[in-house]
């Protein structure tokens, strides 16, 4: 975690409404594919987005540390998962 | 566009115990009309979305309270 970005400056926002942009995206594209399987265009729009969500989860996981426990996200040198600022903080 | 809310007014009774509430609102959203979705129908963009509540133009469906309760809209 390079010092130039802290956990709650601008960038750490950023990411995090963008990553949250697409997640609802890919929920209302899973929502639809359950009941439109065949339509092709949706299901590669729902790939692109899943892709595009890694790409960004991966950004802010490298920048402020994990975003999941459990094994869902790798994690920096100290032990990065209770570390502020805690998810009512953001 | 047309308008989602519909109004109807109830019956007023001379009886009445409370005062009369003359118009009731009720509100059509637009999967009532849809059915089946389409496919490729326009989206908005994943911020917009996130904001509007819903991926399709189509089946937005704004909602501000039922207008009849000062204090409790939106």
């Amino acid at each position: 975690m390079n010092s130039a970005n802290q956990p709650g400056d601008k960038r750490y926002y950023e990411l995090l409404e963008q990553l949250q942009a697409i997640d609802f995206v890919l929920v209302e594209l899973n929502l639809y594919l359950d009941t439109h399987p065949t339509d092709s265009n949706a299901l590669e729009q729902f790939n692109q987005q899943a892709e595009q969500r890694w790409a960004i989860a991966q950004e802010f996981e490298s920048l402020y540390g994990p975003l999941l426990n459990f094994g869902h996200s790798y994690s920096g040198y100290p032990w990065q998962w209770n570390n502020v600022p805690w998810p009512w903080q953001v | 566009m047309y308008s989602q809310i519909r109004v109807y007014y109830p019956y007023i009774s001379p009886f009445d115990p409370c005062p009369p509430i003359r118009v009731k609102t009720y509100q059509v959203n637009p999967q009532l009309f849809i059915g089946f979705q389409p496919e490729n129908l326009p989206q908005f963009s994943p911020m917009e979305a996130l904001r509007l509540g819903t991926l399709w133009p189509a089946l937005y469906s704004p909602y501000s309270g039922r207008g009849d309760q000062e204090g409790l809209e939106g």
